[in-house]
């Protein structure tokens, strides 16, 4: 994987600034500019390593869940105390977010319901308690009660030094937790009953991961607002996702998307007027996902594109070898004989042209010789185009004998799995139908002298 | 051998929300056997099997592994779940997942290590699935899956392994080699109780048999209680799966001569 | 035996939802013909309305606020009580200008059978301001110039007159005292500015209500985010208030009642970083009134409790008891 780009974000010059430089890149080091910066950042790596956890386990909701359970919470906890301030009703988010979630919990795991729909439902039932909640509020001769629905929501641009203190600790908290329980986390998220069945406290773990979760998203709700939160969980995440196969670097990148955007949003809105800051760091995370979903090797659209074209060109090729040495075979002649180009234009419905190109793909792999009228295999196209024939007959054996389809059925099915049949596979296969001399239409299968040059497996694309 | 049952069921209820899945099993399963556990569709085949590795908890009753809970024999007994039960998209590696195996014995707070990754590797050899160590899984196929799964289980290193239709949705080669796996299980003292779906294989792969519908119907030696009696009591008037037991009694024993002793490389 | 008619519950929901809608669809009406003094049924939708109105009808009627002290207007959503409410009035009084973004469609609904009046329909449109956050929407907060507010009597007077034909002279001269007692209140609040000193006339607060205060009254007004409540800040924007603060020395800053004081707490932050301290000059009513009983509840009692916050705290020289009372100000809420 390519993690340049990353590097790039966080190489010397961007640290030199934080060790006292006065500015960066023409905006100034301020005060201000510090507080965000340090923020967004911290909140997109530690929402984008939970939000790994929360993306495995298909609960990518939860963080827009969490954020509307947090409305009757604040309101409550200004029915308390009557007043607008900040540190109680911070806690009746929390506590209403805990309430939520662990409610989610409970109802996935003692009811039918799926995931979805129980984040779903607790996010409905939350939201609406809030809302008759605040119509209630809203009748109350207070004179203070107007915005208590916005009082909870921060935003990104105004983040302050106790605000960064709090995510760095929580920050800290996860990063702990990771380091201590990664091989447990890693079985939960993947496999819950086969951790149960190995004693591990799967509830206690759930619970713990669901009360980080949930006094995160409180704290990013509080701090940066709704909208840069449940980004934060999903779209480092997401990006990550398309990049690696493995859940340790997935949530190394996803921690590095997600700083890396905080820092990048924050930088961008602070050389740039009338640019709200979390709006920003959601634009670049999300253009970060994009970039991901298009051009990450193998999951990426591009890639696979070129995959399968890349496929699909080797199939043309293995297919004309195999008809050069069909010819050959028909005719109970040497297979590396002349075979006239009238004879193989018309046999697979392609066009001229791409029956020349494939040709000449070969010519180049030394497999096959061009003449004006005629074209023949070379030494090492006959080995190649035997083996592509042995793999065939091989296959139409097994299809008959292990799943009884009728000889004439067989043929078509052969020339598809031939492609996709690894080395492995094919000796597993011969040892498995006891080495057969004769294909079901009583053809010789030829016997194995080596494999096409240039041909890796189809299936999975793996290198 | 120990004499006693590997496991042994006692008045064992379950019950999710408000239905009972299993009601009132007793069922002792001996040492060294493989065992399926044979039932219709909702006959609670895999709840049993949770029940005896302790992730359900029953209504009433009680779970011996080797005379003991199973918290105290939990390093004797390894799992194999449904090959469905999990996202197989998970960004992990065959390799990986066959230390998860070892997850129980390494405890809390450490790490596997050289040692872990080795004895991970033995697994996948057993299973003939060493060549794919580093492979994502979601591009193995289904029979590498459950062999994977099948690895993750042997590394555990049990004496009676659970297994939850380790045959369902395989390829003939890996239903070969898992077939090979259990008898090597066997041979060297091991149970193997495993949810098997089809009733034609039934005879052919194992020498004891746990009939469930809900009930336990009836529990013993293929010879002695695979009977058609017993499958028209465990199914029920379900005439299509009746006819097809009796062909798969009368018929498909000595079948498939092919796919004995053809090994998984 | 079976029922001959089993409802099904869906039919049961139908027929509910259809008698429902049959009732809401016949409100019982204003009183047809003249009215009798004393009966006249008024309702506000805000507590400055409100006020104004009351102080016409006196006697005459009673005055309705639908949304009660500190409710933000522009996000009330009518409840199914004030529908009740709104169907039995006489005449209904609304700021206009968008103010009651939510409950534009009730009130058209409600012109159909009774007279429904924004206050803001004699101002003029060369007095308007017209931000360009709104995008050519006018910005309705138009309370806080007195001297606009006044344009507010007449339509209500208008209204009322028509109402009851009647007491004219009587509304007339109420009408009359009103706009008297607000032209002195215009020219007290453009006194009270003036002695702030030219350099320190500046309100700094979380977002722009106070547009016509500052054109009206000489004093330059900055928003931290703007004029609407639902957009977000820049680092930028904060910055650059930050900037503003420092370079002017600018004493104290204000909070709103109705608005989240982190973003003005983040900006006395940074501009204490820079080592000027801004003190947080005190809570200002920006778009609803204090509690109903205390001054700050009637129009008269937040326009100086505004002003005077504003005053106290950028004269620059207050002395310690003078802070301590805008502290509890600040938190004066019963």
């Amino acid at each position: 994987m390519d993690l340049s780009f990353f590097a790039s974000l966080l190489d010397g010059s961007l640290f030199g600034s934080f060790l006292g430089a006065s500015s960066f890149g023409g905006i100034e080091w301020s005060f201000t500019l510090r507080n965000v910066l340090l923020g967004t950042t911290l909140l997109g790596v530690v929402g984008g390593v939970l939000g790994c956890f929360t993306l495995l386990r298909r609960e990518s909701l939860l963080g827009d869940a969490l954020a509307h359970a947090a409305l009757p919470g604040v309101c409550i906890a200004y029915l308390i105390t009557g007043a607008k301030s900040s540190g109680p009703l911070f806690l009746g988010a929390l506590v209403a977010g805990v309430v939520g979630a662990l409610t989610i919990l409970v109802v996935v795991r003692w009811s039918k319901l799926v995931t979805d729909a129980a984040i779903g439902i607790v996010l409905s039932v939350f939201f609406g308690l809030g809302i008759m909640l605040l119509t209630y509020i809203q009748k109350l001769p207070l004179g203070n009660q107007s915005g208590l629905d916005k009082y909870l929501f921060g935003q990104a641009a105004t983040l302050m030094p106790q605000d960064v203190q709090l995510m760095a600790l929580l920050g800290a908290a996860v990063l702990v937790l990771l380091a201590l329980f990664f091989k447990e986390l890693k079985l939960l998220t993947f496999d819950r009953e086969y951790a149960a069945s190995l004693g591990m406290p799967v509830l206690r773990l759930e619970v713990l991961m669901t009360l980080l979760l949930v006094a995160v998203v409180v704290v990013g709700l509080s701090t940066v607002g709704a909208v840069l939160m449940v980004a934060t969980l999903v779209t480092p995440a997401a990006a990550a996702r398309q990049w690696t196969d493995r859940l340790g670097w997935m949530l190394v990148l996803a921690a590095l998307i997600g700083g890396g955007s905080g820092m990048v949003g924050a930088l961008a809105s602070a050389s740039v007027d009338r640019l709200p800051t979390g709006p920003v760091v959601v634009l670049v995370a999300s253009a970060l996902l994009t970039l991901s979903i298009t051009l990450a090797p193998r999951r990426g659209l591009l890639w696979s594109r070129l995959r399968y074209l890349r496929m699909v060109r080797r199939i043309r090729r293995e297919n004309l070898l195999k008809d050069l040495w069909n010819f050959g075979e028909r005719r109970g002649d040497e297979p590396g004989q002349r075979v006239p180009w009238t004879y193989v234009m018309g046999l697979r419905g392609l066009t001229g042209g791409r029956v020349e190109a494939t040709a000449r793909a070969l010519e180049q792999e030394g497999l096959v010789r061009r003449g004006e009228r005629d074209l023949r295999l070379t030494t090492s196209g006959i080995a190649a185009a035997q083996a592509m024939v042995r793999k065939h007959r091989l296959w139409e054996v097994y299809l008959t004998r292990k799943l009884e389809l009728a000889e004439d059925h067989v043929h078509r099915d052969a020339d598809v799995m031939e492609h996709a049949l690894t080395p492995a596979a094919v000796a597993q296969l011969e040892e498995v139908l006891g080495y057969p001399t004769l294909d079901p239409h009583g053809r010789p299968i030829p016997p194995a002298r080596g494999e096409l040059v240039s041909t890796a497996p189809i299936s999975g694309g793996a290198a | 051998m120990s004499g006693g049952p590997a496991v042994e069921v006692h008045d064992l209820t379950v019950a999710y929300h408000t239905e009972p899945v299993l009601w009132d099993v007793d069922l002792e399963i001996p040492e060294g056997r493989l065992v399926a556990i044979v039932g219709p569709n909702g006959a609670g085949k895999s709840t049993l099997l949770k029940a005896i590795l302790d992730i359900v908890s029953p209504v009433t009753g009680w779970v011996k592994i080797f005379g003991e809970a199973y918290a105290q024999r939990r390093s004797w007994v390894g799992y194999v779940p449904q090959r469905e039960s999990v996202d197989w998209d998970f960004p992990t590696s065959a390799l990986d997942v066959v230390t998860m195996g070892l997850y129980g014995r390494l405890g809390w707070l450490r790490r596997p290590g050289r040692r872990e990754k080795e004895l991970a590797l033995e697994s996948l050899e057993k299973v003939g699935m060493e060549a794919f160590a580093n492979r994502q899984i979601s591009e193995l196929s289904g029979g590498q899956q459950q062999r994977v799964f099948l690895a993750r289980a042997l590394a555990q290193d049990a004496r009676i392994y659970l297994m939850d239709e380790p045959f369902a949705g395989v390829d003939a080669a890996t239903e070969a080699a898992i077939l090979t796996l259990l008898q090597e299980l066997r041979a060297t003292g091991r149970t193997v109780v495993a949810v098997h779906h089809d009733l034609q294989t039934v005879a052919e792969y194992f020498d004891h048999v746990v009939l469930l519908n809900l009930r336990l119907v009836a529990a013993g030696s293929v010879e002695s209680t695979f009977t058609t009696e017993n499958l028209q009591r465990t199914y029920g008037g379900r005439l299509t799966v009746l006819t097809q037991a009796a062909e798969a009694l009368l018929g498909a024993q000595a079948e498939r001569p092919d796919l004995q002793g053809s090994g998984q490389g | 035996m079976r029922p001959l008619f089993s409802p099904s519950p869906f039919f049961v929901l139908a027929l509910a939802l259809t008698l429902l809608s049959l009732t809401a669809c016949s409100p019982p009406g204003p009183s047809e013909g003249s009215i009798a003094p004393g009966e006249l049924k008024v309702v506000a939708t805000t507590g400055m309305i409100g006020d104004l109105a009351a102080q016409l009808v006196g006697d005459l009627g009673t005055v309705t606020t639908l949304m009660g002290p500190g409710v933000d207007p522009h996000l009330y959503k009518a409840l199914e009580s004030d529908v009740r409410t709104l169907s039995e009035a006489d005449l209904i009084l609304y700021n206009g200008l968008y103010l009651e973004g939510k409950m534009g469609d009730v009130l058209v609904k409600l012109a159909r059978t009774r007279p429904v009046v924004a206050v803001s329909e004699r101002v003029g449109e060369d007095r308007l301001r017209e931000p360009p956050e709104l995008e050519g929407a006018y910005d309705p907060h138009i309370w806080f110039d007195v001297s606009l507010w006044l344009e507010a009597v007449a339509p209500v007077e208008a209204a009322l007159v028509e109402l009851l034909p009647g007491e004219s002279q009587l509304i007339g001269q109420r009408a009359d005292e009103l706009r008297e007692r607000l032209r002195a209140m215009d020219q007290w609040v453009e006194g009270q500015i003036a002695t702030i000193p030219e350099e320190h006339r500046v309100m700094i607060t979380a977002h722009d209500a106070f547009g016509y205060f500052g054109d009206r009254y000489n004093i330059e007004v900055v928003g931290i985010q703007g004029i609407s409540t639902a957009s977000e800040a820049g680092l930028a924007d904060v910055e650059r208030v930050v900037d503003l603060i420092v370079e002017r020395r600018v004493p104290a800053v204000f909070i709103e009642s109705s608005v989240p004081r982190r973003a003005i707490e983040a900006v006395q932050a940074a501009a204490r970083a820079r080592g000027h301290e801004v003190r947080i000059g005190g809570e200002l009513f920006s778009d609803a009134m204090g509690a109903v009983g205390t001054p700050q509840g009637t129009y008269n009692g937040m326009v100086r409790h505004n002003v005077e916050t504003v005053v106290k705290a950028l004269v620059g020289d207050l002395d310690e008891a003078a802070a301590d009372s805008v502290v509890t100000a600040e938190e004066g809420t019963p």
